[in-house]
């Protein structure tokens, strides 16, 4: 789907940054706690610090410019054009997972689908998310614990998942939004061919 | 500054004083329900799924409605002793109408078992239940009452501001955007009171709204509201009630640390052009909540993205350069409250970061709803706004002089800092390795590593909230004696 997906790496990113942003905030702590044992005068002191923040002024517009010009073509929402290979319907609902290859035009309670399906990899897989009941969430994770896609199972509405599985294995599916009691353990699996 | 006579001031100070007991008890209590939370999910005890939810709404709506009370409540002391006329009798009806509030929620959680969340995400409370109908009536009406009770108090606050100071115009600033001179300064504290109470006049009566909504629910079962709608309206409630308790403390940093670094800190364009904009992010950054909704009009999620990334800039580029000019080469004495107020920003600052990662589209598709929404929100809040709130009654209780002679609550500050940074990381990690949150245990996800990660992260965790509160204990002992003495003390302001 994106580089992104494929490789894995939004955690691994969320955290350098992170933590490169935390330890910067930590170090400019301890420069003011250090500095401020000297004194200077109140408007040469300011002078100075408002010369930096001009320059960073320059600096955030220029990350925020970027980051906004980056992460905007990476959103996870169907294309109008969206022509996926395969279609899968899921219905959440307290505390099961209801899931069957293509569309239906039966409610969300009247349809009946299993806790598994079994999709192709590399292929264009488009899930139909709607809820029997409350809000749900339909996380799908790899075999190794990484979140791979997901999307909200809301009653009422149906949310289109767009996603290519990179490669063959069990995937699984949980709940991340919280719907009660069971809320930890809907689970169901996805079979990748 | 308004002339408050003494009689008045005794009347602020005793309703300081009730705000901060009040606090003070109550908020090691919701720490220890945190902790059952953590140690539950680490297995090393089993509170039932049942009861880790009621502790988990518990704690969550606790510490929310806590912690926007005591900085309303710290907020209002400030303006009233030294700027303008608060009506006493409103403040007692807000501390009496929210302690009913809150009664109504232990009520409902503890006794009746309600466990729908704090934010009782539509139609939750009233489909799966595992509690009675009488404790989801209970707590929507006492939540009606927060509402109401926080409503009144936002809207007296903004209205005498606004008497006093010429005009709503004039308390967010307008009057420094002109070519005129300004006659009468604006002390900041008015212009962010101003800037954060009015959206939270507009959250409350959404708040009003969805809550009357789930009101008819619960009594016609029939009903059924549109999900996104209410949704919408939740989110923005609750997002907006969370950001503007980090600015009502944010006034009196504002107010209160050039009385540490000896340096003014005034109004001026940059200032309110800051704010300003401040005021339209706080309305329409609530939308990153809402991402994984994918029906969702698209405008609107890239307006999240929009207005998040940009709140950036002024919380930065003007607040948090505004303490840097405050405190560089200043000489200031490091006594608990400035290194509170600095360290509070500080958090505010890497929290407000993890933030904005996440509201970022493309990294919410996998962190949303992982352990990395409660690190973030828990750096916000337990490194920010509780600091901002502690320096706030240290300096309420203590003079300077006092601060400088007292080693102990300093001890007990850093213990409880570096105690909390330890615990929200836990959390991070959590998120980093897609650990879901509000999951009473992880033993029914089917990937062992997740299960095992999640577990031994949430074990670890628990160590460091004994810590954070040993410290906060040191700090008590201190902050108890003072405000005793405070209180007592009829020549202290």
């Amino acid at each position: 789907m994106d580089i992104f997906n494929t490789l894995l790496s939004i955690q691994s990113f969320a955290a350098t940054i992170s933590f490169i942003a935390g330890a910067l905030v930590v170090s400019v702590v301890a420069f003011l706690m250090i500095s401020s044992k000297n004194v200077e005068e109140k408007h040469l002191a300011k002078e100075k610090v408002y010369k930096v923040r001009d320059k960073y002024f320059v600096f955030l517009s220029a990350c925020i410019v970027a980051g906004l010009f980056i992460s905007l073509r990476l959103l996870p929402y169907s294309p109008f054009e969206s022509h996926p290979d395969q279609e899968v319907t899921v219905v959440a609902m307290q505390w099961a997972w209801k899931m069957g290859i293509g569309k239906t035009d039966l409610s969300p309670s009247e349809f009946q689908g299993i806790n598994e399906v079994t999709v192709e990899s590399g292929k264009h897989i488009q899930f139909l998310v709607t809820s029997a009941d409350v809000n749900h969430n339909f996380a799908i994770y790899n075999n190794a614990g990484d979140l791979v896609a997901q999307t909200q199972a809301m009653p009422g509405y149906q949310n289109k998942l767009d996603y290519i599985f990179p490669e063959a294995g069990e995937y699984h599916v949980l709940c991340l939004e919280y719907c009660g009691l069971a809320h930890g353990f809907m689970t169901a699996t996805i079979h990748v061919k | 500054m308004s002339q408050i006579n003494s009689t008045d001031f005794k009347k602020q100070k005793n309703l300081i004083a009730l705000w901060s007991y009040t606090f003070l008890i109550i908020f090691p209590l919701l720490i220890i329900l945190g902790l059952l939370m953590r140690l539950n999910q680490g297995e090393v005890i089993d509170l039932g799924i049942d009861n880790f939810y009621v502790v988990m709404t518990l704690h969550g709506l606790g510490m929310a409605g806590l912690l926007y009370s005591m900085a309303f409540g710290a907020l209002w002391y400030l303006l009233a002793s030294r700027y303008v006329k608060l009506n006493i009798k409103v403040g007692y009806f807000i501390y009496t109408t929210v302690i009913i509030g809150v009664v109504g929620l232990v009520i409902a959680t503890l006794i009746g078992k309600f466990g729908a969340g704090w934010y009782l995400l539509y139609p939750l409370p009233f489909k799966g239940t595992f509690w009675p109908g009488w404790a989801t009536a209970l707590s929507i009406i006492s939540l009606i009452l927060l509402g109401i009770a926080w409503l009144i108090g936002n809207i007296h606050v903004v209205y005498a501001l606004a008497r006093n100071f010429g005009g709503l115009a004039n308390i967010i600033g307008w009057q420094y955007l002109g070519r005129k001179k300004v006659d009468t300064e604006l002390p900041p504290v008015v212009l962010i009171a101003a800037i954060s109470l009015i959206p939270g006049v507009i959250a409350f009566l959404a708040g009003a709204v969805f809550l009357i909504m789930f009101l008819l629910q619960n009594f016609e079962p029939g009903l059924n509201f549109d999900n996104l709608l209410v949704k919408n309206l939740i989110f923005f409630f609750g997002h907006t009630l969370v950001n503007i308790t980090l600015y009502c403390c944010l006034g009196w940093v504002y107010a209160l640390l050039p009385e540490y670094s000896g340096r003014e800190w005034k109004v001026n364009k940059l200032l309110v052009y800051s704010w300003n904009a401040t005021f339209f992010f706080i309305l329409f950054a609530y939308f990153h909540h809402l991402y994984m909704d994918f029906v969702q009009p698209k405008p609107l999620h890239i307006a999240g993205q929009l207005a998040s990334y940009f709140s950036a800039i002024p919380a930065t580029a003007v607040t948090m350069f505004g303490v840097i000019s405050q405190i560089y080469r200043s000489k200031i004495r490091w006594t608990i409250v400035p290194t509170t107020f600095l360290l509070g920003v500080a958090g505010w600052a890497i929290g407000g970061f993890a933030a904005v990662v996440d509201s970022t589209i493309a990294i919410n598709k996998i962190l949303h709803n992982t352990l990395w929404v409660p690190a973030h929100f828990h750096t916000y809040m337990l490194t920010g706004v509780v600091l901002f709130l502690l320096g706030f009654l240290f300096h309420l209780t203590q003079t300077k002089d006092e601060q400088v002679k007292d080693k102990l609550s300093i001890t007990g500050f850093w213990t409880f800092l570096i105690a909390a940074h330890c615990f929200v990381a836990s959390f991070y990690a959590g998120g980093l390795n897609s650990i879901p949150r509000r999951y009473s245990d992880y033993t029914g996800i089917p990937m062992a590593s997740t299960h095992s990660t999640g577990a031994t992260l949430a074990a670890i965790s628990t160590i460091f909230i004994y810590i954070l509160l040993i410290g906060l204990l040191i700090m008590y002992f201190s902050i108890f004696k003072n405000l005793r003495q405070w209180y007592k003390n009829p020549s202290k302001t």
